[in-house]
Parts: structure tokens; sequence; C-alpha cells
């Protein structure tokens, strides 16, 4: 039943490439970083000018969403960079276009192996806070 | 020259050719953004890092941030100059980096639509420069001293 659908997404990769792919979630994900940076930006900038507001906003990045939201982020920042490097690197010194394919695969692996230790201590230190202090 | 592509059956665009001073703009926005990449990869990653592994979510408070900033009012020392040399770069890099990323998504889907991708980048030009100028103001003024009373004075 999922053949047509297995079938698809194999062949617009294949067709496409996985450069394609990349490309697609470098856009989405500095999409989500941008957005994150102007709520960024203006609740810090209460810590000067509403110290109140900067204070409750700090207490709803303390939810169990946000702390979803904060592993997207750490997702889409860590995969941006990363990526983001790859870039650079291969427009910057053209010789490297050969070496697409594997650079495509680099990008991966080493998002990857960034993000894991990240995920796993941000959750650690989540649900010791929501085990001690319960949810809100 | 504008060029016409027939295709029959198809939506005829015209494509103008873009200005020389464009063309300069599009080539130094283009190396900004390989070279504020690269910086940030270490300012954005490290300031994350330290946030969210080293001090933990759940940790922030205000205070942590009047002792990187420094209080309003009160004296600078180096250690507040050094971190706010740090966050005012990060901000500027970030900010500038973020609104050409948006500029060229925006250019991808609305090039054809001139009203719609000036309104949108117009609003996230003014929208930006707003939050960021707040944001350097904040940082070179230091943090309130304490919670509360400037909200309800």
């Amino acid at each position: 039943m999922l053949t047509p659908l297995i079938n698809t997404a194999r062949e617009s990769l294949r067709y496409r490439g996985s450069g394609h792919v990349l490309w697609l979630l470098h856009r989405i994900t500095g999409l989500g970083v941008v957005v994150f940076l102007a709520t960024h930006i203006f609740g810090m900038s209460m810590a000067t000018f509403n110290p109140s507001l900067h204070e409750a906003m700090l207490a709803v990045y303390k939810t169990p969403l946000f702390s979803v939201g904060e592993i997207v982020l750490a997702a889409c920042l860590i995969f941006h960079a990363v990526n983001g490097t790859r870039i650079a690197i291969l427009e910057l010194r053209p010789a490297l276009w050969q070496k697409q394919e594997v650079a495509t695969r680099w990008s991966i692996i080493v998002t990857l192996i960034l993000l894991a230790p990240t995920i796993a201590i941000m959750a650690y230190k989540s649900m010791s806070y929501y085990l001690t202090h319960g949810l809100r | 020259m504008a060029s016409t592509t027939i295709t029959p059956g198809r939506t005829i665009r015209k494509v103008r050719p873009i200005p020389q001073a464009r063309n300069r703009f599009e080539l130094a926005m283009w190396l900004f953004m390989r070279y504020s990449g690269l910086a940030l990869v270490f300012l954005a990653l490290s300031h994350f890092w330290m946030q969210h592994l080293l001090i933990g979510t759940h940790e922030i408070e205000i205070a942590g941030t009047q002792l990187r900033w420094g209080i309003s009012g009160e004296p600078v020392t180096v250690e507040q100059l050094i971190w706010r040399t740090y966050y005012a770069v990060m901000l500027v890099l970030a900010v500038v980096h973020g609104i050409n990323g948006v500029r060229q998504v925006a250019y991808d889907y609305f090039a054809h639509r001139p009203a719609i991708y000036k309104g949108l980048m117009g609003t996230v030009v003014a929208v930006a420069a707003l939050i960021s100028l707040g944001g350097m103001a904040a940082l070179f003024i230091g943090a309130a001293a304490s919670t509360g009373e400037v909200a309800l004075r």
C-alpha cells in the first residue's frame, strides 16, 4: 500500500539528489531560527526595559512545550550551522565540487554527532527539573 | 533588454536584466552570508551550548544577564564589556544574515509579484531594525536592577 509513496520519495531523491533535500532543510531550519531569533532579541531587551515581562517570558521557556521547542531549536541551529559550513567551504573552494556527495553525507553525520549529545543533555536536564518541580 | 520566453500553453514572464549596482550588492551579500555564517557557527553554537548545556534552560534567571551585561546605571567591568561585545557582534551578524536569508526565500517565491515582495521585505526590515535597535540599546544600557519595579512604576 505504501509502495507508491516510497517510490515517490525514493525517485524524487534520486532525481533531484540528496543535495536538494539539504537545500530544503537549510531553508526550513533557517526560517525556524530567524523566528526564534526575533523573539529572543525582543525577550532579552525586556531584561532592561520591562523586567517583569522578561521574567514572564523566561517562565514560559521553562514549560514542557518549550522544552520540546528547545530540542527543535537545537536541531534547526546545529543542522543549519553544519550544513552552512559545508556550503561555505564548497563555494569558497570550487575544487572540492567533485566531492559533493561525500560532503552531503558528512553534513548529515556531523549534524547527528553534535545533535545527539546536545538533545540527551537537554532532555536529561529538563526531565530532572520536571521530576523535582512537577509540571506547570 | 527585456526578454520573453514563449512556451505554448504556459504563462509568459518577462525577465528583466539585473542592474550593475544590484549585481555588486548581491555579490557582497553572497560573500557576507558565507563569512558571517562561518563566524556565527562559533558565536551562536557557543552561546546556545553555554545557555542550554552548561547553565540549562531551567536555571536561566535575570541575575545571569545582570552579571554579564552589567546593571543599568552601575559602573561596567572589563568582563562585562567583553560580554557586551560578544553579544553585539553576534546580534548584528545574526540579524543581517537572517534578513538576507528571508530575502532569498521571499525572492524565490515572490520575484514575479514585486508588490508582495517589497511589502514583505519592508515589513521584515522594519521589524528587524526595531527589535535589534532595542536589543542593542538594552545590551549597552545594562539589565534592570531588579524585577517588577520598572514595569510597575
